[in-house]
């Protein structure tokens, strides 16, 4: 009976290849149906599989706390806001959230497809060259250590990230502002 | 004889499998309850004819929709229109992983020190499902129910999440057990240290569960159902399970993080948070029979005025009262 204790446990340490493969999945369909879709709301779905794929990763990476945050911040809220963007920009004729297509895509298909690769390219040859050694799986990190981390040594990139938000904030409210005025 | 729940696989696929009963015997009993309560608070019987005192109409109620057909509007965008149901019910089930029911470590589905983030992050994507239905439907009420759905939730999701910021930061920990285990005795309740936090949790959760008075998304007077419109059969009892698995959520959140969890002032275990989130439900459904629905500007008055300017200054009292106590 012991046996079959052991044999599970060592079950869920294998499940992780499976796993890896259904985020890797997940990120390279979302990605391509981001990419390739028409339809602006299914290229946004393709969007959210992805970041959906990435915040899996992090699970693996043992880093939930990103993860969650990755889920909360990013599929709750910021997709859901460019969902209502979109909507409120639909077109009377109704076919709004479609990309208009001509003679140009192609060209436009060849310039990704060059920025696209090369980095891979040249990348990807690096690594194989000098393939480095799997990084052993750190133990997950408590939020309190994260939250002091965040204050202490990173505390000027985490104000930064804060002003940023504070203009962008600041210029949205400007413009609405604006806009009122001209009314 | 070994413990098969002390394996974490055997233990998850039995918390999913005892989740999604509860889920559904909740659905049953909680349409039961909301039609006798409504019955009674506008002084009449409620379902009377089926069963002994109506008991059996939740169950005629479930075989209807499971009999009614599956219809899709013409010129509906199919995979958005047929996968919005599945969105929004499917991660409800994750958000019960984290919950304490007892004191027993097997009543939980899986200890996680960030339990409450999980719940938290994973309750957020039901928005996104209503999106879907918004634009899948191709119907200008789905689409207003979406659009209105989105900025309420949007708003109501800052004072819901500085509500439970004050009580994270008073027990320093994100770990629903834990937060459980901190309020031993009757007097530790945090209801009794943070009344304005669960006030206003409470509100944010009626709001953030499209509960009336905050039941603008589907409000029935101005569009028709709002965003499930369009949905029939058991498509629509998918949206309606899971807004009632929503809030056994959220109540079962109120009573971990404000009312003691399984303790109670005596015979500590699972009945007291059964009791206690019946008992929240129960005050739902009070709140839908007694106040008329708000209007829009209110609602968002509501909101950036009172709730998000109150729970800011509950979370700075807070802090300044944990740096003087240590």
């Amino acid at each position: 009976m012991e046996n079959i204790t052991e044999y599970l446990n060592s079950g869920v340490e294998y499940l992780k290849y499976p796993v890896f493969g259904i985020y890797l999945m997940l990120i390279i369909v979302g990605g391509l149906t981001a990419v390739l879709s028409k339809n602006l709301i299914r290229a946004l779905i393709g969007l959210i599989l992805t970041l959906f794929g990435v915040a899996g990763m992090y699970f693996l990476m043992s880093a939930p706390f990103i993860a969650l945050m990755q889920i909360l911040i990013y599929v709750g809220a910021v997709t859901v806001l460019i969902f209502f963007s979109i909507m409120l920009t639909r077109a009377p004729d109704g076919d709004a959230g479609m990309e208009t297509d001509g003679k140009k895509l192609n060209k436009q298909i060849i310039l990704a497809l060059i920025s696209g690769l090369a980095p891979a390219f040249i990348l990807g040859i690096i690594i194989f060259q000098k393939m480095p050694d799997a990084l052993p799986l750190k133990p997950e990190t408590s939020i309190t250590i994260l939250g002091g981390l965040l204050v202490g040594p990173y505390s000027l990139a985490f104000e930064l990230i804060s002003v940023v938000l504070f203009t962008a904030m600041a210029g949205a409210v400007l413009l609405g502002f604006e806009r009122r005025d001209k009314k | 004889m070994i413990n098969f729940l002390s394996i974490p696989l055997i233990h998850i696929i039995v918390a999913l499998v005892a989740i999604l009963a509860f889920i559904g015997l909740n659905g049953v009993v909680l349409v039961y309850m909301e039609r006798k309560v409504a019955g009674f608070i506008q002084r009449r019987p409620g379902p009377y004819e089926v069963g002994p005192q109506g008991l059996l109409q939740p169950v005629a109620d479930a075989l209807k929709l499971l009999g009614k057909q599956l219809t899709s509007p013409m010129g509906a965008d199919k995979i958005l229109f047929w996968s919005a149901p599945i969105i929004s019910f499917a991660p409800v089930v994750v958000c019960f992983l984290p919950i304490p029911f007892g004191p027993s470590p097997n009543s939980t589905g899986m200890e996680l020190n960030l339990g409450l983030l999980l719940v938290l992050a994973f309750s957020g994507i039901n928005v996104f499902a209503l999106c879907m239905t918004g634009w899948g439907s191709n119907n200008k009420y789905s689409l207003l129910g979406a659009a209105r759905a989105v900025s309420q939730s949007v708003a109501y999701e800052i004072p819901l999440l500085l509500a439970v910021l004050s009580i994270a930061f008073q027990t320093g920990s994100l770990n629903l057990s834990e937060i459980v285990q901190s309020q031993q005795g009757v007097i530790h309740w945090h209801i009794f240290m943070q009344p304005l936090a669960f006030i206003i949790y409470f509100i944010s959760a009626t709001a953030e569960t499209n509960r009336a008075p905050f039941d603008l998304p589907e409000a029935e007077s101005e569009l028709t159902a709002g965003f499930h419109t369009e949905y029939s059969g058991m498509t629509f009892g998918l949206f309606f399970l899971a807004e009632y698995a929503y809030m056994i959520v959220v109540c079962s959140v109120a009573t971990a993080l404000f009312l003691g969890g399984w303790d109670g002032p005596f015979f500590d275990g699972f009945w007291w948070f059964l009791f206690k989130v019946y008992a929240l439900m129960l005050v739902l459904m009070w709140f839908r029979w007694t106040y008329p629905r708000v209007r829009f500007d209110q609602l968002l008055n509501i909101c950036w005025k009172w709730l998000i300017p109150l729970s800011v200054l509950n979370l700075i009292l807070t802090a300044f009262f944990i740096k003087l106590v240590h």
